[in-house]
């Protein structure tokens, strides 16, 4: 579905130059942590989809396959992790962990048959699985309480110890945010990195060279669900309540304008894209009822002038730089 | 130059001194509203009538001599949104009371974190459903039991229908009805032949409204609101059901009047005092009917005044609280809000007490009906 061409190639760049993205979050996560409830709300959000995208990144980007139905695990999570600590009193972490391990043995089941449709088709059904847990949480009200959602949902802790306040909980965050980043990364960069890649790039080719297309494939989505149940459990940890809106189209549609306007298939992307997404309406908020229209009108800018996403421009400066150099 | 500069220190001093004492003097309240999305009609309703009430007590000298300023942010009907707007209003905008829409999940999702505030929230939507949350919310709703006798009330005493089918949505609000619906069958005499299930935006419901008809089912009670209200009656139309009656829920005038168009005096619904203004009889409940809509009509001559004219009866028991209270501070007007005596409002009567925060505990609604281009009592 997503051609090679989407695939941006991002300069190696040099060890501090690695990190700059790093001490950038960081940045940003300091600026929440001396600011209001209100930004570290903000921001929360932004981190927690920074892991629902960079697991889809790995789907959409590195594998270059389509998903609408990543929703449906950050469902399974949320959910997950709502029966498991609310009603039975498990720790937060330990629930989290147990829900990534359900969405993982679904996201098999699911992509064992469905996997095998390739471009449309695939976008269709993984559509339709996002609809299926949708309806499911509207529906199964015995189970999920149906649109009276799930109260009393602990904060994140472990042992005992909970993080009660937003700012704690914004820590914790942002160092699950970039662990997964990092893991996203050192995977990129593996052998089965490279297969990925290779099926983005042509799955004829891939084949040609000895890649097990329809298994990496499969491995790919069950990340990506892997990532996306936690971030459901992790919003729902992060508000104490869930209910099936969480968890419908509009996820899937703010998943991918985040992943799109960040740079699919680039190793920081996700967390651009992420972030810029969570933070443009609030700095846009001033503009009352136009908020919507000033946010998409931006939106569209922004992908009219960096189709590769922001992260692509670092690959467009990096040219330039090296242009520069040649003339001189 | 130097006494150029003793200007500008002056004029910044005297703005910044006038700046704090207007805040002082403002009351602000905060309200999560989906102005876009499924809650979109209420919502813009209830923010409405929010503001007519503000302008209203702000021209009697405010609370305690404070302007009311309303706070608005659109949570665009999604809990992620509301939390967000919510955590703004508490951090930026430091409201004292919240006066929220009815967006059920967008309030529950903020309640724990409000009742942290120690803010009062009074709310358009039910209740949370967790207790320590409950004490800081009061919810403006009417029960859903009563919008279910009423219309039970009308088939027992006015038709010879005696088996019904119930077509419901899922959301919270017509879940609780829909069980109370079974509920209360038995004791009006009648029987549910069949229940159905839609969401909001079905373009189509003749399986459903079939299937009831097939279960002999003589009346369809319709629980949930919005546009597929009128959708119902044209499907009982198109499939010639010629002696099938519509009841709908309470709702937004317009969607009656285009339900009324299509099945005419087959088509009644459940309304509140005010939907119905021109038949009441004169006395308090009257008198409050005239008092909003004195303040509502000049405005919004067309819109129907239900769901605002709740929001307006909201802010006059605030006004009484904060009265009671002589204090504007949360947790006293919190308290005092459990005080306010029984308050007769153009929606309905308010009766709040420290055991009951769901203020409307008698019956306000009457059945209504469409003719000759408006809305009237059926008799």
């Amino acid at each position: 579905m997503t051609s090679h061409a989407t695939i941006s190639i991002e300069p190696a760049g040099i060890r501090w130059q690695a990190m700059l993205p790093v001490v950038a979050v960081v940045v940003v996560a300091g600026f929440g942590l001396l600011s209001s409830d209100y930004v570290v709300t903000v921001l929360g959000f932004a981190f927690i989809y920074t892991i629902f995208c960079t697991g889809l990144n790995f789907f959409m980007g590195y594998t270059g396959q389509a998903s609408f139905g990543q929703s449906a695990f950050a469902a399974i999570g949320g959910y997950g992790s709502a029966i498991l600590c609310a009603d039975y009193g498990w720790e937060p972490l330990l629930a989290l962990f147990a829900t990534m391990a359900l969405s993982g043995v679904a996201a098999v089941i699911v992509g064992f048959p469905t996997l095998r449709l390739r471009g449309h088709y695939l976008a269709m059904a993984t559509f339709a699985l996002g609809l299926i847990v949708y309806e499911v949480t509207i529906e199964w009200t015995g189970l999920t309480q149906g649109y009276m959602g799930y109260s009393g949902i602990p904060p994140l802790g472990i042992a005992g110890y909970e993080l009660v306040t937003v700012k704690q909980q914004l820590v914790a965050l942002v160092v699950l945010a970039l662990f997964g980043v990092a893991v996203a990364a050192r995977l990129r960069q593996s052998r089965f990195g490279r297969a990925l890649a290779s099926i983005a790039g042509s799955e004829s080719a891939a084949l040609a060279l000895g890649v097990d297309i329809a298994r990496y494939k499969l491995v790919a989505f069950v990340i990506a669900a892997l990532y996306a149940s936690a971030a459901g459990s992790l919003f729902a940890h992060f508000i104490g309540f869930i209910s099936p809106e969480v968890f419908g189209v509009t996820m899937v549609v703010q998943s991918f304008a985040m992943l799109y306007l960040g740079g699919i298939g680039t190793m920081w992307g996700p967390t651009i894209g992420a972030i810029i997404v969570s933070v443009l309406p609030e700095a846009l908020r001033g503009l009352k009822e136009m908020q919507d229209i000033g946010y998409t009108a931006i939106l569209i800018f922004i992908l009219i002038f960096a189709p590769r996403g922001l992260a692509g421009l670092s690959a467009l400066f990096g040219r330039v730089r090296g242009r520069v150099k040649e003339a001189a | 130059m130097h006494k150029r500069r003793m200007l500008i220190c002056a004029t910044m001093a005297v703005f910044a001194f006038s700046g704090k004492v207007s805040a002082e003097e403002v009351f602000k309240i905060g309200s999560s509203v989906g102005l876009t999305g499924y809650a979109a009609v209420v919502d813009r309703a209830w923010r409405d009538g929010l503001a007519v009430a503000a302008e209203a007590l702000n021209e009697k000298g405010g609370l305690l001599g404070k302007k009311i300023q309303v706070i608005t942010e659109d949570n665009h009907s999604q809990p992620q949104d509301a939390v967000v707007g919510y955590r703004k209003m508490i951090s930026s905008d430091e409201v004292m009371l919240f006066n929220s829409g009815c967006v059920s999940a967008g309030n529950f999702a903020a309640a724990s974190f409000v009742m942290q505030a120690k803010l009062p929230m009074y709310l358009c939507s039910i209740l949370p459903q967790r207790e320590n949350e409950q004490v800081w919310a009061f919810s403006f709703l009417a029960p859903p039991k009563f919008e279910i006798e009423s219309r039970y009330r009308y088939l027992k005493e006015k038709t010879g229908i005696r088996k019904i089918g119930l077509l419901y949505d899922p959301t919270p609000y017509a879940l609780m009805m829909k069980g109370l619906g079974e509920e209360l069958a038995k004791d009006f005499g009648l029987e549910i032949v069949a229940q159905e299930t839609y969401k909001a935006d079905d373009a189509d419901m003749t399986v459903q409204i079939g299937r009831i008809n097939a279960a002999g089912g003589g009346a369809v009670v319709k629980i949930g609101q919005g546009g597929s209200t009128v959708t119902a009656a044209k499907n009982i139309k198109q499939l010639g059901l010629d002696k099938m009656l519509l009841l709908s829920s309470n709702d937004d005038g317009s969607i009656f009047s285009q339900a009324g168009e299509v099945l005419g005096d087959r088509f009644l619904f459940v309304a509140p005092p005010v939907q119905l203004p021109k038949q009441l009889q004169p006395g308090p409940s009257k008198d409050a009917v005239d008092a909003f809509l004195k303040y509502w009509k000049p405005k919004y001559p067309d819109r129907d005044p239900a769901n605002s004219a709740r929001a307006w009866d909201s802010m006059m028991v605030l006004a009484k609280a904060v009265e009671i209270a002589s204090s504007t501070e949360g947790k006293a007007i919190r308290d005092a809000t459990e005080k306010v005596p029984a308050y007769t409002g153009a929606y309905a009567t308010f009766n709040f007490s420290d055991k009951q925060h769901v203020g409307i505990t008698e019956n306000p609604f009457l059945i209504g009906k469409f003719a000759n281009g408006e809305l009237v009592i059926a008799e």
